[in-house]
This record gives C-alpha cells, sequence and structure tokens, in this order.
C-alpha cells in the first residue's frame, strides 16, 4: 500500500479553502434554525392543538428519512419551482439557476436542524420549572422579558450537550453538499481526486479535516458550557 | 415548472420495495457485527484496563467526528488495499461488504455507548442478591441483570437504529441497490424525470419504516415493563 505524500499534502492546503464554507453552512444554519426550533418548542406546549400536530408531523418527518434523500428532492424540486414562480408568477427577468447552490444547501439543513433544534429546546425547558416563569410574570415581567432573563439562562445549561451533539451532527452532514454542487470540504478534495483516481488519500486528507473541526467544535461548546453553568456555583465574595 | 404526476408515486412503490429486503439485511447484518464490536468496546470502557479504556474512547469519539459518506469511501476504497498489504485480497467482495463493514464500524461506537449506559443503570445489588441466593454467576448475569438492562437501553437502541437505517440510504453512492439504489436507477431510466415522484416514494418508505421500528420498540419495551403503575407512569430507571 503506497500512500501519495505530494498529493495528500497540495490536497490539504485546497481542502483549507473548503472549511470556510463548511462553517458558513453551519453558523448559518444554527443562526436560523435556533430562533425557529425555539418558538416551536415554545409553541409545542401551547395550546393550539392543530398547531401542535402540524410541528409535530414535521418534526417526525424530518426526523424519519435520511439527509441525502431530503437533499436530493430539494435539489431538484427547488430550482425549477423558484424559476416557474419568478418567471410565470412574478413576471421577472432573474435568472435563479445563476444562484449559488449554497443557497440550497442552507434551505436543507435549516429545514433539517429546526427539526432538530426544537425537540433539543423543548427538552431543555421542560427541565426548567413551571413556577419561574409564573413568579417572572407575576413580578411584572412581560413574557418576552422572562424568557430571555430567566428562563433561557437555566435552559441553556440542560441544553448545551444537546446542542453541541446537534452542531457536531450538523457539521458532518454538511459533507453531504457537495451533491447540490457546493464547494465544501469534501466537493474540492473530490475534485482533487478525479483527476489521478486519488481517491484514497482525499478521503484520509477529508477524515483528518473532520476531526479537526469536529474537536474544535466541542472544544468550543466545552468553554461555553463551563460559563453557562457558571451561576449554579456559589459566587466567590 | 415540470409536469408533477402524483400516481407515478404508487407506480413507482411496488418496484421499490421489492428492494426492501436488501436494505433490511444491511441493517441487520449491520446490527449484528456492530454490536459485537459495540459489547467489545463497552467492556473497554467498563472494565479498569487503562489501555482498553484508552482505546476504546479514542475509537468512538473519532468515529463520533466522521461523516458516514467519508468513512464509507474510506472503507471502499482503502480497505482492499490495506488488506493486500496482509495478502488478503478481497477486489471481489460485494459492495454490501463494503457497506456492512462501514456501517458497523459506525454503529459499534453508538451501541457501545447503549450498553455502557444499560449496563451502569442495574443496580449492582442486583446481581450480589442474586449469586446470594445461590444462582451462578452467569445464571445471576442471563436471568437478572440482562433483562432489565435489556429494557434500559431499548430508547438508546431504537435511536441507534433509526440513525442507521436513515445513514444507510448512503450506500448507494457506491452502487449497492437498496430502495435508495433502485430509485436512482428508476431515475436514471426516466432520464431523470419522475424523479420527484420517485424521492417522495422513498420519503414515504422511509418514515413509515422509521414510525415503524419506534412503535415496535414502544411495544417491546412495554412488554419488557414489569408492573402496570411503571407501565402508565413515568419510568422509574435512573
Amino acid at each position: 500500500m503506497q500512500l501519495d505524500t505530494q498529493f495528500m499534502l497540495t490536497t490539504f492546503l485546497h481542502v483549507l479553502q473548503g472549511i470556510p464554507v463548511t462553517l458558513t453552512i453551519v453558523m448559518v444554519t444554527l443562526l436560523v434554525s435556533a430562533p425557529l426550533g425555539f418558538l416551536m418548542a415554545v409553541s409545542k406546549s401551547g395550546e393550539g392543538k392543530i398547531g401542535r400536530r402540524i410541528i409535530a408531523g414535521y418534526v417526525s418527518l424530518i426526523r424519519g428519512t435520511p439527509v441525502v434523500l431530503q437533499i436530493l428532492f430539494l435539489y431538484s424540486l427547488l430550482p425549477t419551482a423558484l424559476n416557474y414562480w419568478i418567471k410565470e408568477v412574478l413576471g421577472l427577468s432573474y435568472n435563479i439557476f445563476t444562484l449559488n447552490p449554497i443557497f440550497y444547501a442552507y434551505v436543507v439543513f435549516i429545514l433539517n436542524t429546526t427539526a432538530v433544534l426544537s425537540e433539543v429546546f423543548r427538552s431543555a425547558l421542560s427541565t426548567v420549572n413551571k413556577g419561574q416563569l409564573e413568579a417572572a410574570l407575576s413580578i411584572g415581567m412581560s413574557a418576552p422579558q422572562a424568557y430571555v432573563r430567566i428562563i433561557i439562562p437555566q435552559a441553556l445549561v440542560s441544553a448545551l450537550p444537546n446542542l453541541c451533539n446537534t452542531t457536531v451532527n450538523l457539521l458532518k452532514s454538511t459533507s453531504l453538499a457537495f451533491m447540490m454542487t457546493v464547494k465544501d470540504i469534501t466537493a474540492i478534495a473530490k475534485i482533487d481526486a478525479s483527476f489521478g483516481y486519488n481517491y484514497l488519500e482525499a478521503y484520509l486528507v477529508i477524515f483528518a479535516v473532520y476531526i479537526f473541526l469536529c474537536s474544535a467544535v466541542q472544544g468550543v461548546f466545552h468553554l461555553t458550557e463551563r460559563g453557562a453553568a457558571a451561576y449554579k456555583k456559589p459566587a466567590v465574595s | 415548472m415540470r409536469p408533477f404526476h402524483p400516481q407515478y408515486i404508487l407506480e413507482a412503490l411496488p418496484q421499490l420495495i421489492l428492494y426492501l429486503p436488501v436494505t433490511a439485511a444491511i441493517v441487520i447484518g449491520t446490527v449484528f457485527f456492530g454490536s459485537l464490536l459495540g459489547i467489545l468496546l463497552a467492556a473497554g470502557r467498563i472494565r479498569r484496563g487503562r489501555v482498553g479504556r484508552a482505546f476504546a474512547n479514542l475509537y468512538i469519539y473519532v468515529i463520533r467526528c466522521v461523516p458516514s459518506i467519508v468513512l464509507l469511501f474510506l472503507v471502499y476504497y482503502g480497505l482492499p488495499e490495506f488488506l493486500n498489504v496482509f495478502g488478503v485480497n478481497i477486489n471481489d467482495a460485494g459492495k454490501g461488504f463494503f457497506v456492512i463493514t462501514t456501517f458497523s464500524l459506525l454503529f459499534s461506537a453508538s451501541m457501545a455507548e447503549v450498553f455502557r449506559s444499560a449496563y451502569e443503570a442495574v443496580d449492582r445489588g442486583q446481581r450480589e442478591a442474586a449469586v446470594s441466593i445461590g444462582l451462578t454467576e452467569f445464571q445471576a448475569f442471563y436471568r437478572i441483570v440482562l433483562p432489565q438492562c435489556v429494557r434500559v437501553a431499548i430508547p438508546n437502541f431504537t435511536n441507534a437504529l433509526v440513525n442507521l437505517m436513515k445513514e444507510g440510504s448512503l450506500a448507494y453512492t457506491i452502487g449497492l441497490i437498496d430502495i435508495m439504489g433502485k430509485g436512482q436507477l428508476l431515475i436514471g431510466q426516466n432520464h431523470g424525470s419522475y424523479s420527484l415522484e420517485i424521492y417522495l416514494a422513498l420519503f414515504f418508505l422511509y418514515w413509515g419504516l422509521t414510525l415503524m421500528v419506534e412503535k415496535g420498540a414502544g411495544i417491546w419495551e412495554r412488554h419488557l415493563t414489569p408492573t402496570k403503575q411503571e407501565r402508565g407512569g413515568v419510568r422509574k430507571c435512573n
């Protein structure tokens, strides 16, 4: 067995250019999904029966089907559907096929992560005693104030390990973005490999890069966890 | 906008269902080999031995960080070359072999955690009590500890199983023809048309499978829960 180390080095340097793309997908997805998932989690414990059913169905569908399938489906549906919508319904001349495919990646991963996060937040919110919300409201806070100042800081502590898991899983699923022609880590290495059929070396490089990225994510969450749990420690006088 | 024919979903479904046994075989094979490996890893983490524990921890950490598609291709391209060094030739092995190997490697990491947490959830006193009334070590494990472990493990195991089933759909990328692969073939045969209908059919299949597995696990768990109180109310395991 011989590995082309020269190839691995150049591919590694190429792949580094893909890291910002991967991280952008992860960040954008989390930033959009977190508030959406939170709203879903709150309204799940609310009254509206129909809304609750729809959310439960959505979460079940997303969590019950493979991400690849969601990617393939949306990537074959969205461009043509949007094209039709823009040209025929809105009457604009914008060419949707020039749109950066990363937007489709955002859509897929946001749909996916929102469903997962709504479950994460729901279980986190259920760890905070109901009395906390009632007490906050009774002293005259508005509901948003009560959530931001009282509920969320406490729920965050129990949500963080799951959030870390979700982020790691999201990071891993972004490796499928190459199916939507997004030039992320995996796509760059695959393109490099296809010139000389050096697939083994290319995948070893991706393997190492993902372990590095994943370790970084876990490190960040580890530090955040310590910060978020600070209020549980006795105050230093 | 391309035309959409809902009736094609119904036409595609029976053709896809024909390949359910392949998907099932991959899952069953993976559960078998992955669990064997998982038991070893869990033992490594539970036992005192430092080397075993360090290895198991490192393995689980690395597997947790690797996307399945990357591992799948690593195994597909790398394993034949790696084994060639030892004079073993597996270039003729079927695609299923590589798929089961990959997903066993992945599944074993989650199974190790399932086993470990289940083992630790059962109180030590149970084994001691069983041995003290004259059961042998094996009997105590088989009759007393194991059944309790199984019940605790079911929810986590179900989660791992559903994940495996979903990740297993990636097998088509190396050319295995399971339901996903057949779907891709059908789309190819139609020169790319009807793709939406076929993907929808696959959505129904996977969703149905997941719901069935979860339902079955729920029934199994209730079956193993001894008292009526526990069945209805909150489970009292830690």
